[in-house]
């Protein structure tokens, strides 16, 4: 008894604003969090709405899509329709991440509607070397992935970067930066084409001419090999 | 104005005046280097840490003065982090809620706000002995001097790194941007070289 009475004289201090506290936070992240889920889903939204013009709105298909990111660890991976104002798909937009130079790197990709194309990408967060490797947001290098083919993308440090095409042109002083969205991609696009193509989400031969009728309609470069 | 007042009033701007000039954070106690180096590649990020440093300094000394009486001495470090970390939390929640480009910018700077050893430092020394007034009066003074601290050296990097303040272009068109000034090394040089003035300017005057 007289232990538990030196306890509670010690330490009811801490007991009690840890519970003040606790219901501060508690309060506090109540009010905020649905504003906070919604600035996420706004600017997921808007840059993937950059990337695909034709885009009315993006649907959650519904189920997240898993993947093996790598060293044996599997990734869960929320992948929108991108639907026209006249309800036909024009796209895919989904937000996948990896390491970069100096800190993990977050990117929203965008691909036609048959899965066949990048629509591009956008960096959702990125802590690269400013001057360097932060020239991934640029349209240079940025420019390269619209249009080129999903499948296995090879970087290389010189060529010439307005064709489009497999091969990336690295930015110049920022080599492991270009690569690792390269690497980025070439672990988790593949994955999650062969993944909607197994649910029978993409309708591959008329996704393809609806993804082309799209990119006539808004003059979009998305193809332009 | 009685002498008992007119020594309050002393008092109250001396606290003020130690946080900006004599006792400045940075300038002179040498603390909050980290956010210091860390986030003063512009003026937005460097004003943005400034302000979430005032209102968790502000908080934080105002709840430790009113408890300063209940504390026992081997818990008083324990309070005052968790009172710290609640307010960095908060201050966290609110920048992800309202400006979320900001808080991206500043990653995870802000959370560690909760072992920026100014805070500690005026719960320790100036809150837990200090009443309610002079509590706020200090962190006030302290959190304006580490805030302007910062945006005079965000202001020299982002001016020399981009040509630009609060992205806003203002060096002629034939200004080559220093991107060095931009990155950790401008950082340190130029904290290096504002240190050296005003330790020049110190030693001058006296």
């Amino acid at each position: 008894m007289g232990k538990l009475r030196y306890f509670i004289e010690q330490s009811w201090l801490l007991i009690v604003a840890s519970f003040v506290f606790g219901l501060l936070l508690a309060a506090t992240n109540y009010a905020l969090e649905p504003v906070i889920r919604q600035n996420r889903t706004d600017k997921l939204n808007r840059l993937a709405k950059g990337l695909l013009p034709a885009a009315e709105h993006f649907v959650d298909i519904g189920s997240e899509v898993e993947i093996e990111s790598g060293r044996g660890q599997s990734e869960q991976i929320t992948v929108y329709r991108a639907v026209a104002n006249n309800d036909k798909c024009v796209g895919w937009s989904f937000n996948i991440g990896g390491s970069g130079f100096a800190d993990r790197i977050d990117l929203v990709v965008a691909v036609d509607a048959a899965f066949e194309k990048f629509a591009g990408y956008d960096v959702l967060a990125s802590n690269e070397t400013p001057g360097f490797g932060d020239k991934i947001k640029n349209d240079y290098y940025r420019g390269q992935f619209k249009g080129a083919p999903v499948g296995r993308l090879k970087v290389l440090t010189t060529g010439n970067a307005e064709k489009i095409d497999s091969e990336i042109i690295a930015i110049s002083g920022a080599t492991i930066s270009s690569e690792a969205v390269v690497a980025i991609m070439n672990g988790v696009v593949g994955q999650i084409r062969e993944r909607l193509l197994a649910e029978g989400l993409i309708d591959v031969a008329n996704a393809e001419q609806r993804s082309q009728d799209s990119n006539s309609d808004t003059g979009g470069d998305v193809g332009n090999e | 104005m009685s002498d008992g007042s007119a020594l309050k009033t002393g008092v109250y701007r001396d606290t003020l005046l130690a946080g900006l000039w004599r006792e400045n954070p940075v300038f002179r106690l040498l603390l909050g280097m980290c956010p210091t180096l860390a986030v003063t590649a512009a003026v937005k990020p460097a004003l943005t840490m400034g302000c979430c440093v005032i209102f968790v300094l502000l908080c934080s000394n105002i709840i430790v003065s009113l408890m300063r009486n209940l504390l026992k001495p081997h818990l008083r470090i324990l309070m005052f982090t968790l009172t710290i970390a609640t307010f960095v939390t908060i201050a966290d929640l609110i920048l992800r809620a309202f400006v979320p480009d900001m808080s991206e910018t500043l990653g995870p700077y802000v959370p560690l706000i909760i072992v920026n050893c100014i805070i500690i430092c005026r719960a320790e020394a100036c809150a837990s002995k200090n009443g309610i007034i002079v509590s706020v009066i200090d962190a006030v003074g302290m959190g304006i001097g580490f805030t302007g601290t910062l945006c005079v050296l965000a202001g020299v990097r982002e001016l020399l790194a981009t040509g630009k303040i609060f992205e806003v272009a203002v060096m002629p068109g034939r200004f080559v941007p220093w991107a060095a000034m931009g990155m950790p090394v401008g950082a340190f040089i130029t904290l290096g070289l504002m240190l050296g003035l005003v330790n020049l300017t110190s030693k001058s005057r006296s």
